[in-house]
């Protein structure tokens, strides 16, 4: 990557031992578009059998799941909303949300569904929600260290479900990811934040969820709401990801009012 | 050589700035204004219609070697407002491009899928020291199989939108303002309403009557989805009848 005339980071550590270059990346992450994430809990069994768990998972179905849910303000009302679609599937049970800026954010779908594809080609198995993160966070780690490109300008929330139930993670700029109960990132984030820290219970389920998703949206929300101008998928134990239509949006946005 | 510091170098190549921006992206932006010209798309009912200034800046110049208005495929084109030398490396990419697809996947490429290989390209500029962004804006249009007329408009930031009605250049912000009023209802426009809405948009903000030697009209229209570029009688009759309705 790169050419040979660039073969020298970009990204290259100041005096006093910052890498600056991912600090502005962050700082157009925190002028993008507000986005969060909400996980839903299992519940908890204590045996001692790994499998079991797992055959009780399958038996009892919590009705537990992540939700992740974005803001989507156009540049014009001349925009056709329905060409434009920010939460974006990487696999078939996993989803994805950014902040920041959305074409840095196509490559890095790209190459996750990629590496998703690669992974089921040499194991005949769905790639398990961590080793996809941990292959998306790698990628956007080489971006901070190779010669001649920047760092990508977008946290992205990874929501999947597999065997080890439901799970949502958080990759930044710099390439760290960490697994969160609830998180939110965008312009709105710290008060986002306080929301969800308010709000969020460790037995939620996935329509609650939804709701305080909307509410957190609502909060730092200019403008009407609607189902026109956010964005929400949700991923539940059938393991399959899935972008609510608008209409399902004001169906909840009227649930909660 | 200092090094992404913010000491300079972030005005040089797409590095971030210290508010997180990319200098050199909003600096190609600006270029796409420079260039003096503004164009106008709309998206009708069943065709679309991009209007485009066709400034011909030396009377020696042969005229029929200036255009903006590209065809990629017999059934897409591509209006391309700004530096007019990126314009052609663009376009030439984008027909080897569609021409590739056709061939491996037997059937032609679908607007939107066009539209986003061209933004991805673009992005990938963005993030690669060594290439600039190109100066330019494109308006894709065509129709499409199963979604019917579409427009599409990407930037140098890699960004690609659907839209009913859009503009790029020195008047940019005006139009969109004079497009919005007459898009609010969602219209469906008829072909002749598509093609007068945008030719008037374009008179209206550069507040001057044109002549059909001094613009560029493409359309795509569903009966007849080929991309045409209107002739000179034809962008007349749409003059006359636009000054006879007023």
């Amino acid at each position: 990557m790169g050419d040979s005339q660039y073969s020298f980071s970009l990204t290259t550590f100041s005096p006093s031992g910052k890498l600056v270059q991912i600090e502005h990346a962050l700082t157009a992450v925190g002028s993008g578009q507000t986005s969060l994430g909400i996980k839903g809990f299992p519940q908890k069994f204590h045996l001692s059998d790994q499998a079991d768990v797992k055959l009780l998972h399958r038996i009892i179905r919590p009705s537990n799941g992540v939700v992740i849910a974005t803001e989507k303000k156009l540049p014009s009302i001349l925009v056709d909303e329905t060409s434009v679609q920010k939460i974006q599937l990487m696999t078939t049970n996993i989803g994805v949300v950014y902040s920041g800026m959305g074409p840095d954010s196509r490559v890095l779908v790209r190459k996750s569904r990629k590496q998703a594809q690669q992974y089921f080609r040499l194991y005949k198995e769905a790639i398990p929600v961590t080793q996809l993160v941990r292959e998306t966070a790698a990628v956007m780690q080489e971006f901070t260290q190779s010669g001649g490109v920047r760092p990508f300008g977008v946290s992205l929330l990874i929501a999947g479900y597999d065997d080890n139930g439901p799970q949502l993670y958080q990759v930044d700029p710099s390439g760290s990811y960490f697994s969160w109960k609830a998180s939110a990132m965008g312009k709105n984030v710290s008060n986002a934040k306080t929301f969800l820290e308010k709000r969020y219970t460790e037995d939620m389920e996935l329509d609650d969820a939804v709701h305080t998703a909307i509410l957190t949206l609502k909060e730092g929300f200019q403008g009407q709401i609607s189902g026109k101008n956010i964005e929400i998928g949700i991923i539940g134990a059938d393991r399959k990801f899935r972008v609510l239509t608008p209409a399902e949006i004001d169906d909840y946005l009227a649930e909660v009012e | 050589m200092s090094r992404g510091t913010g000491a300079g170098y972030d005005r040089h190549i797409t590095i971030f700035s210290p508010e997180g921006r990319l200098y050199q992206v909003e600096y190609a932006f600006k270029a796409v204004k420079a260039s003096g010209i503004t164009s106008i798309g709309v998206r009708g009912k069943d065709s679309v219609c991009v209007v485009t200034q066709k400034k011909v800046p030396d009377k020696l110049l042969d005229q029929t070697s200036v255009t903006h208005l590209f065809p990629i495929t017999k059934y897409i084109g591509l209006l391309a407002t700004g530096i007019t030398a990126d314009a052609r490396s663009l376009v030439q990419q984008a027909r080897n491009e569609a021409a590739e697809f056709r061939f491996k996947w037997g059937y032609e490429m679908p607007v939107d899928v066009l539209a986003k290989w061209i933004a991805d390209k673009s992005q990938i500029y963005t993030q690669h020291a060594y290439m600039r962004p190109l100066g330019i804006v494109a308006m894709i249009l065509g129709i499409d199989e199963e979604k019917g007329p579409q427009l599409f408009k990407c930037d140098p930031a890699g960004h690609f939108f659907g839209h009913k009605a859009t503009s790029a250049g020195l008047k940019e912000q005006e139009a969109i303002n004079f497009l919005e009023k007459k898009m609010k209802n969602d219209p469906a426009f008829t072909y002749e309403e598509t093609v007068q809405i945008a030719i008037s948009a374009l008179q209206s903000v550069l507040q001057e009557d044109f002549k059909a030697t001094e613009i560029e009209v493409g359309v795509v229209r569903k009966e007849d989805p080929v991309f045409r570029v209107l002739s000179t009688e034809e962008i007349d009759e749409h003059l006359t009848a636009i000054s006879e309705r007023d």
